[in-house]
């Protein structure tokens, strides 16, 4: 299926799903005014692929996001929510959260994901950004 | 205005510690170009880390909340608020924003709100999880967001979130809701 790639804007993150290779990436910030709308297609496209991918080895998911609004954390969350069925169904993905050092919000954000979908590989990644 | 009165409310202003204003309309243009600004003014004050995180996010919130849920019909059709930032004497930064609400919406936003001041940090965090993970909120035909935005606002803030609703004289059918989160 073809690559999903949407460009960061000021207030939408980069969407780099480059399927072809099994790699996911979400990264910059999210405070759209209508968070539906910019995240039901890509919900979309991720289910998709998830449902019919035939990857031999990891999925692997990169998340780096500085800064999301309310709107956007349970869109967010129901990305992460997909693939933790489709890792309980039996894929391999292995999922990276990454954050700020400083950032205390962010890395607690992440390891609520991790407590909440245990079936899922997430991994927690403090990280230097520019 | 003429210039004396322009003088004064400068002065005000900065005895205030106001380190941005604005009252108008709210689209996503404009908060797009607010955030963009208020970025600037907090890198020209030094604001950095949590502090900084903190503040935009609260900002980003409240303008939402604006654009969201200011009612239109007390505005000619537009969606009309204002939001300052500042800094007390004290160090502690604190956002105000107000907007126009229908009297009957009054009720709801004191449900949600009041609450909030009683709680404790943790319990903020439970509450915001737990509704993260409430997939009910979708019924709720007035929310436009997740429902987190005040539990957000409240979760960044140092103190009890302060509220006040202030009845109109000359529209009954209208009330200012302003509220007041302190970082």
């Amino acid at each position: 299926m073809e690559n999903l790639y949407i460009p960061a804007t000021n207030e939408t993150p980069e969407i780099n799903f480059r399927f072809s290779e099994h790699q996911l990436h979400v990264s910059g910030e999210s405070y759209p005014e209508n968070a539906m709308a910019f995240y039901a297609p890509i919900r979309a496209s991720l289910h998709n692929y998830l449902d019919r991918t035939q990857a031999q080895g990891a999925v692997e998911a990169h998340f780096s996001l500085r800064y999301f609004n309310s709107s956007s954390t349970k869109l967010i969350r129901s990305l992460i929510a997909l693939m933790h069925d489709s890792a309980q169904a039996g894929k391999r993905i292995v999922t990276h959260w990454y954050h700020d050092p400083d950032d205390d919000m962010m890395s607690e954000f992440g390891n609520d994901l991790k407590d909440e979908f245990r079936m899922l590989d997430i991994r927690v990644v403090a990280l230097e950004t520019a | 205005m003429n210039l004396s009165h322009f003088a004064d409310f400068c002065e005000q202003a900065v005895k205030d510690g106001v380190l941005f204003y604005y009252k108008g309309e709210f689209s996503q243009n404009v908060i797009g170009a607010m955030t963009d600004t208020l970025k600037l003014r907090l890198d020209a004050v030094g604001v950095s880390g949590p502090a900084r995180r903190k503040l935009f996010s609260t900002f980003v919130e409240m303008s939402q909340n604006i654009m969201h849920y200011a009612d239109v019909a007390a505005a000619d059709g537009s969606k009309t608020g204002a939001l300052a930032v500042g800094k007390n004497g004290d160090s502690k930064y604190w956002i105000v924003a107000g907007n126009p609400v229908r009297i009957e919406h009054i009720e709801r936003i004191k449900e949600k709100v009041e609450p909030l001041r009683s709680m404790t940090i943790d319990e903020i965090k439970a509450a915001y999880r737990e509704q993260l993970r409430n997939d009910e909120h979708d019924k709720d035909t007035v929310s436009r967001g997740a429902g987190l935005g005040f539990l957000t606002v409240a979760r960044e803030a140092s103190e009890p979130l302060e509220y006040q609703i202030v009845f109109r004289s000359d529209r009954m059918e209208f009330a200012e809701f302003y509220l007041r989160a302190s970082i």
